[in-house]
């Protein structure tokens, strides 16, 4: 076998508190194309970030890469020989094709030298023929459709290349693309990998990876857990590679009975949700799922007032919650940790204790308007030791904890409240694995304690840990809702995948039983 | 303690103590004596209350570039009621103080429903004042408002002239309004993070709308006192306060707080800066040295803030210039990516 254009040695990555990545060890051979498959959280954009060169990986990592005359280079050179084209393709919507490739240039002297506009129409257009495309590359972007953005980025990526058999890294690059656009972007990526380039696809769709796959790798938890050439398995395999059948995680007991109907959602309308409803009792934690894009990160927004609805009821109670005003929310007992703790999880300049007491300051108002602060200082003192923050430091600014610590900040300043309803979306994104286990006893508590709780996520085991009813979502809509032993991680991702019919029962299933 | 004393938090103290020093050494006479410091501490006692004025904007996330151009539209209002229109002085003053408020309404509305953002709005809003100051006045002077008008501006208790005392009332006002109850934290939140102020429930248009306000109320008080002083309104007088007060705001924020805008940092850095400027002209120095010497400091504040951010906090200033703010967006993003 020829040497692989790129291999990865025993790569680690840590972020305080997480290990994201785990000893990976990968090759990509020229010609071939490498599908990286797994969950959120596997560890798949941190490689991705790695390969970049935005992160540098721990120490005794080997990143090496055939270079030109099969020399194997490594660090800064190596980079050179990368090529990647993330999500959101880093193109100019208001440029056209022509002036977005031209950026990815160098040009000599100050870049004020006139553009050869002629010359470089005819390269640009001889360029994407190369990918079987051809649409006016005057135009701009904007007026193309998803696909041909993809290739225009892909071009760019390509551009430049001496030799044939650079590596390309593609990065979730089907997420906005339909069906027949998905097919014309594997026609372009199989011309690239047919000259002789080696590409590495990353897609958590797994019929894409079926299809246009060499070979399968796929990641959990940070670590390599298969590694096998495609062809050799199904979709039920590759479910299985995803999810995995390891160590079994101690399911949040739970036994309070459930109370009265508290959150009642109906015909509620956003951007990309049609028509949900739902009725969370008293004590009862339901999980929202679905890919991204189904309208599942859009619910708690929805149901909280923070996202514009276009239609629809949310009662709390026996109130009406209007939408578009989070403080009318908080005022009728409902709280909503969302997605992006950075964005609008909390103010990260701010300290613990300034966080925690932010959505309710009125019960420390004395004369004055004044801010009783011992009463505040202990209060926090209170909180910090009941979701064991660490470091318990109340005066320390937010930013400066790690993020499962920061997400019990943002709990905590919810649980205070003592929310009749609890919003969470993605509550354990970015958050390690002690961190995670402490938010689930958290928010089961919360539950215990007569609260709502819908938790909306693409985490499908944090889903059968806690859930106990589950709707997930497909293109906006609610398709299913799974309750107790239905609620297992493959059941959900086929739901998700919409595979249901196409799979027989997995045997191994139901161990999750309540 | 050993922290409190650091450099990096109270160097506006030890750069007035070096000042303090070199002019004692340089221009002995001049500088070491009661009435040069009793003429400092009333000459900046106005561009503090504008800057105040600003600490409470600028905490709450919001530039404020019309602020100069509401001091000298207060200054020309208060003029104008006083000379043409023929009412009492303290109707005349609350008239304007209430029009100063009203204005900071209108830069909110602004912020809020035309969603401007507060730079380009109030730069608009600071255009269009001053038009209006000239205006009102033809570009002219409004002279000889009366000695009791004067009084306000230049009246003395033990020595020391009522600006003196009403910037310090007003500093302890906003400061206990920032720093000591609810309403100053959702300030404070508004401006560390709009967003997340908005989901946990503070009413973050409102916060914008009385923030501008209370910015436009300081501004015409001193736009009021700039009149007084002179018994004369002046068109010309607001602009000049723009970049002094901005440059002490900055400055001030460096202080005490660990990187958040305060009125003490604020008030001191105010006082230092002046400090600086009045013994450069003492000793001889040419007219345009203000200007230098504000715009160096201004430079020299948001520099500070750089270093700030290495000890791991991110200063107020460094989040309100956006590439700063994008930089470590990326790196707090990154840290949560796993």
């Amino acid at each position: 076998m020829s040497k692989p254009l790129l291999r990865v040695r025993g790569l680690s990555k840590s972020f305080p508190g997480l290990r994201a990545l785990d000893g990976v060890d990968l090759e990509v051979a020229s010609g071939e194309v490498l599908a990286v498959v797994g969950q959120n959280g596997s560890g798949k954009s941190t490689l991705v970030k790695v390969l970049a060169g935005l992160h540098s990986p721990d120490p005794g990592a080997e990143i090496e890469l055939r270079g030109a005359d099969g020399v194997t280079v490594s660090g800064a050179e190596a980079q050179a020989e990368l090529h990647f084209i993330h999500q959101d393709l880093g193109l100019i919507p208001l440029l056209s094709t022509v002036e977005n490739l031209d950026l990815g240039k160098s040009h000599r002297g100050l870049g004020l030298a006139p553009a050869a506009r002629r010359e470089e129409t005819r390269r640009a257009r001889e360029l994407i023929s190369r990918f079987g495309a051809s649409f006016d590359v005057t135009q701009p972007l904007v007026l193309l459709s998803a696909a041909e953005r993809a290739i225009v980025a892909i071009a760019r990526a390509l551009e430049g290349w001496e030799r044939d058999d650079h590596v390309l890294v593609l990065d979730e690059p089907t997420a906005a693309l339909h069906g027949d656009e998905v097919d014309r972007l594997f026609e372009a990526v199989r011309h690239v990998a047919a000259r002789g380039a080696g590409v590495i696809f990353i897609s958590h769709r797994l019929d894409e990876v079926l299809d246009i796959a060499d070979r399968v790798v796929a990641l959990r938890d940070g670590r390599v857990v298969a590694d096998v050439p495609a062809g050799g398995f199904d979709r039920a395999a590759l479910v299985h590679m995803i999810t995995g059948r390891e160590l079994e995680e101690t399911r949040v007991e739970r036994t309070a009975p459930l109370g009265e109907p508290v959150l009642r959602v109906d015909g509620l309308l956003g951007a990309t949700v049609e028509d949900f409803a739902a009725e969370v009792r008293a004590g009862e934690i339901v999980g929202i799922t679905g890919l991204l894009g189904s309208g599942r990160e859009h619910i708690a927004g929805l149901v909280f007032g923070s996202v514009m609805r276009r239609g629809g009821a949310v009662r709390v109670g026996s109130e009406d919650l209007p939408g578009g005003s989070p403080t009318k929310a908080v005022g009728q007992g409902v709280a909503f940790v969302p997605a992006d703790r950075h964005a609008q999880g909390a103010v990260m300049t701010m300290n613990v204790r300034e966080n925690l007491t932010l959505p309710r300051l009125g019960p420390l108002r004395r004369l004055m308007g004044r801010l009783d602060g011992r009463a505040e200082r202990a209060e926090c003192d209170h909180w910090i030791g009941e979701v064991g923050l660490r470091p318990a430091e109340p005066e320390r600014a937010l930013d400066l904890f790690s993020g499962g610590n920061q997400q019990k900040v943002v709990l905590a300043k919810w649980l205070r409240n003592k929310p009749r309803v609890l919003l969470l979306d993605e509550p354990t994104q970015g958050v390690d694995v002690g961190a995670k286990a402490s938010i689930y006893e958290l928010v089961a508590r919360a539950a215990k304690e007569g609260a709502s709780v819908v938790i909306a996520s693409s985490d499908t085991k944090e889903l059968t840990l806690l859930c106990d009813r589950v709707i997930v979502m497909r293109d906006g809509r609610a398709v299913a809702e799974l309750s107790g032993d239905q609620i297992t991680e493959a059941h959900l991702v086929r739901e998700s995948l919409g595979l249901s019919e196409a799979l027989p029962p997995d045997p191994a299933e139901g161990q999750h039983a309540r | 303690m050993v922290q409190a004393l650091s450099f990096r938090n109270i160097s506006a103290l030890y750069i007035f103590a070096a000042l303090f020093a070199i002019f004692a050494i340089w221009v002995p006479d001049t500088f070491l004596t009661a009435t040069n410091f009793r003429t400092l501490l009333d000459n900046q006692a106005l561009t503090a209350i504008v800057a105040v004025g600003l600490v409470v904007a600028l905490s709450a996330g919001l530039f404020n570039l019309a602020v100069g151009a509401e001091v000298g539209f207060g200054s020309i209002l208060v003029a104008y009621l006083l000379s043409k229109q023929d009412i009492g002085i303290a109707p005349a003053m609350v008239l304007t103080i209430l029009a100063g408020g009203l204005i900071g309404i209108v830069s909110g509305l602004l912020v809020v429903y035309a969603r401007i953002d507060s730079f380009i709005a109030t730069l608009g809003m600071s255009s269009v004042l001053l038009a209006g100051v000239a205006w009102v006045s033809n570009s002219q002077q409004i002279l000889d408002l009366g000695a009791s008008f004067q009084e306000v501006g230049t009246g003395q208790i033990v020595g020391i002239t009522y600006p003196v005392y009403m910037m310090a009332a007003l500093g302890l006002l906003v400061w206990y309004v920032l720093e000591r109850t609810p309403a100053g934290r959702r300030v404070y939140a508004t401006g560390g993070n709009i967003e997340a102020a908005r989901l946990a429930g503070v009413r973050t248009n409102r916060v914008i709308i009385f923030s501008l306000a209370a910015c436009g109320v300081l501004a015409a008080i001193a736009g009021v006192l700039a009149s007084s002083r002179l018994a004369t309104g002046d068109p010309t007088t607001g602009p000049s306060f723009l970049l002094p007060a901005f440059a002490a705001a900055f400055l001030g924020s460096t202080q005490f707080r660990g990187g958040r805008y305060n009125v003490a940092g604020t008030i001191v850095a105010a006082y230092v800066l002046a400090t600086g400027v009045k013994g450069l002209q003492l000793a001889g120095a040419p007219i345009w040295i203000p200007d230098l010497f504000n715009g160096v400091a201004l430079l020299l504040a948001v520099g500070l803030s750089k270093f700030q951010r290495t000890a791991g906090r991110a200063s107020a200033i460094g989040r309100m210039i956006g590439r700063d703010r994008a930089g470590r967006r990326a790196e707090a993003a990154e840290a949560a990516a796993p």
